[in-house]
């Protein structure tokens, strides 16, 4: 049974899950006149982010990226197994986490969840390209809350309106978050091309004549340059619970690695036993259409 | 006959065996890199809207909540783009963040928050210095290396350039000499012509003397009918001949070969070449 919660108590139900709570905070529903929203909202997100051992360098190094990108993360020494996750989330009092599980030292999953009572998403990590590559020249503040776009095919089905949803919350820095700074000089750009969810960052740039203000002439002229990391995003599961539960959704066009990798194998080991075939097929061409006799054919015999 | 049809049907079987496992490999599509997509979607793909739904409603801020604590926002993509075609997909993603940004630009403006960094700002930055002179290093060497091939490409298109017209130059030099050239011989003809009829009193003797100078003069007879020039090529390459060459320096270097048996050699002496005054001089005066 999912529990709803409502943004107005007056009796708040506590609830033992409920004490790691990010949203409304039952005691001090107060309305303040400033704000719109009701009572006062605070975004208490925290990410966890870790990785599997055996992680590749590339991985390893797109993991530090996005913990540099994001100021309300908590990073995780490597983790043996995945059982041990749920626990660790809750000791470090985080609601959320990113886990990188690199399998066979080629292929890395990438974990989103929401703990402890949140879906899960397992996401097939292709593309990668992390800051350090020189053709990702822009440049962003340290700390600084992103903009986050999504095109508007998120909006086209369940699955992925449920993935925006845990992508903004995961993704978008708190407002209040301690480490901030309160300028706005980067975007994520989340799209769907081919079924999969592609990334980008990058820094706005905008040539600027007055100190505070830019007017419209600064409006067209701004441009964005790429700061990276790039990645894609192929999901194969959703479950229920956190790192586990039931299905709720399944990928009907992925393909694992795995297979890939033994198809290409199958085929080319079929070489041989095609060459062997080819010459079957020939010889039953001969048999079933014998030749005409030739004429000619012993006009040079002695 | 039955033995043939007998290996034929064997043969007929394996391939139908073997036809098998190749129509579930065609399944397989390959996309991008290492990537395949199934091309039918495979049957037992769970799909379940409701829980999805449920779970959406479970983790989803509460509905009036500041756009400024989520900053995110939607931008129209209408078109479908090919993931393998790169510029393609890089312009759809940076049109796609650039409108995002003008409207968030838009709404920061209405509630009145600060947006872009301020001029003077100056705070840590995610890539450090060292890493950014690496990056302007290499911008640089790219750009040095395309300016290079361009001013060299430029400098044999000129060289080009320049042969031709130094051709075309020299061309125009030589029609110029030969017109020349024969401007005179025409001029000088027609003196002769009018210098001729001015003494054609002198009788016989004067229309010989035209004759003569008329033929030896004409340039159409003999000597220069070539408007191409071609005739002093002519001369140059006889002058490059071996018979021309031999005939002025003799045979050349064949020294080696001075001395061979031959028909015109059979009837010299065998004992010696002394030469007896009584035969040879005998040939000589002959």
């Amino acid at each position: 049974m999912g529990k709803k919660r409502k943004h107005v108590e007056t009796v708040p139900e506590i609830h033992k899950e409920q004490q790691v709570e990010q949203q409304v905070v039952e005691d001090r529903t107060k309305y303040d006149n400033q704000t719109h929203s009701g009572p006062t909202f605070r975004n208490k997100e925290k990410v966890l982010v870790t990785c599997s051992r055996r992680i590749n360098f590339r991985y390893r190094h797109l993991m530090l990226n996005l913990v540099s990108l994001l100021p309300h993360c908590k990073k995780e020494n490597k983790v043996e197994s995945k059982a041990a996750l749920n626990e660790l989330v809750e000791l470090r009092s985080c609601s959320s986490c990113l886990f990188f599980e690199s399998r066979k030292e080629t292929d890395l999953y990438l974990w989103m969840a929401k703990c402890p009572t949140g879906p899960s998403v397992k996401f097939l990590v292709n593309a990668v390209h992390t800051m350090e590559e020189l053709k990702l020249t822009g440049n962003h503040l340290n700390n600084s809350r992103p903009l986050l776009t999504f095109s508007s095919s998120f909006g086209k089905d369940t699955h992925w309106k449920l993935l925006k949803e845990m992508i903004t919350q995961i993704f978008g820095t708190p407002k209040d978050q301690r480490r901030t700074t309160p300028y706005y000089d980067h975007v994520f750009a989340f799209s769907i091309v081919d079924d999969r969810i592609w990334f980008r960052n990058y820094q706005i740039s905008c040539p600027r004549t007055e100190a505070e203000t830019i007017d419209q002439e600064g409006l067209k002229k701004m441009t964005l340059v790429e700061v990276g990391p790039r990645f894609c995003l192929n999901p194969i599961k959703i479950f229920g619970g956190s790192f586990g539960g039931q299905t709720l959704y399944e990928n009907p066009f992925y393909v694992s690695p795995n297979q890939i990798r033994s198809s290409d194998k199958k085929q080319k080991a079929g070489k041989y036993t095609k060459k062997v075939k080819a010459k079957i097929r020939k010889k039953m061409q001969e048999l079933s259409k014998p030749l005409e006799e030739d004429e000619f054919a012993d006009t040079w015999e002695d | 006959m039955a033995v043939h049809q007998k290996r034929a049907a064997v043969f007929v079987a394996e391939a139908e065996n073997n036809a098998d496992t190749e129509s579930s490999d065609s399944e397989l599509e390959f996309d991008e890199e290492d990537e395949i997509r199934l091309s039918e979607p495979s049957e037992n793909a769970i799909y379940n809207r409701d829980g999805l739904l449920d779970k959406l409603e479970d983790i989803s801020w509460p509905e009036n909540v500041d756009w400024i604590h989520k900053l995110s926002l939607d931008v129209n993509q209408e078109q479908e783009v090919d993931a393998n075609d790169d510029l393609a997909r890089e312009l759809v993603f940076y049109t796609q963040a650039l409108e995002g940004t003008k409207e968030a630009f838009l709404k920061f403006q209405s509630v009145g928050c600060p947006f872009l960094t301020p001029a003077g700002y100056s705070g840590a930055m995610v890539k450090n210095d060292t890493h950014l002179e690496k990056v302007k290093d290499q911008l640089l060497a790219e750009k040095n290396r395309v300016e290079e091939a361009e001013e060299r490409r430029k400098a044999r298109e000129n060289e080009k350039i320049a042969k031709e017209v130094e051709a075309q130059k020299l061309r125009e030099k030589a029609k110029q000499e030969k017109e020349e050239k024969r401007s005179a011989r025409q001029l000088q003809k027609e003196r002769q012509e009018s210098g001729l009829s001015g003494s054609e009193e002198d009788g016989d003797i004067g229309s010989a003397d035209e004759d003569k100078s008329t033929f030896e003069s004409d340039p159409s007879v003999g000597k220069a009918k070539d408007p191409t020039g071609k005739g002093k090529k002519e001369a140059d390459k006889m002058r490059k001949n071996r018979d021309y060459r031999n005939s002025k320096h003799g045979l050349g270097r064949k020294k080696g070969m001075k001395k061979q048996s031959k028909t015109e050699t059979t009837n010299d002496t065998i004992g010696g070449f002394k030469k007896s005054s009584f035969s040879k001089n005998k040939r000589r005066k002959a």
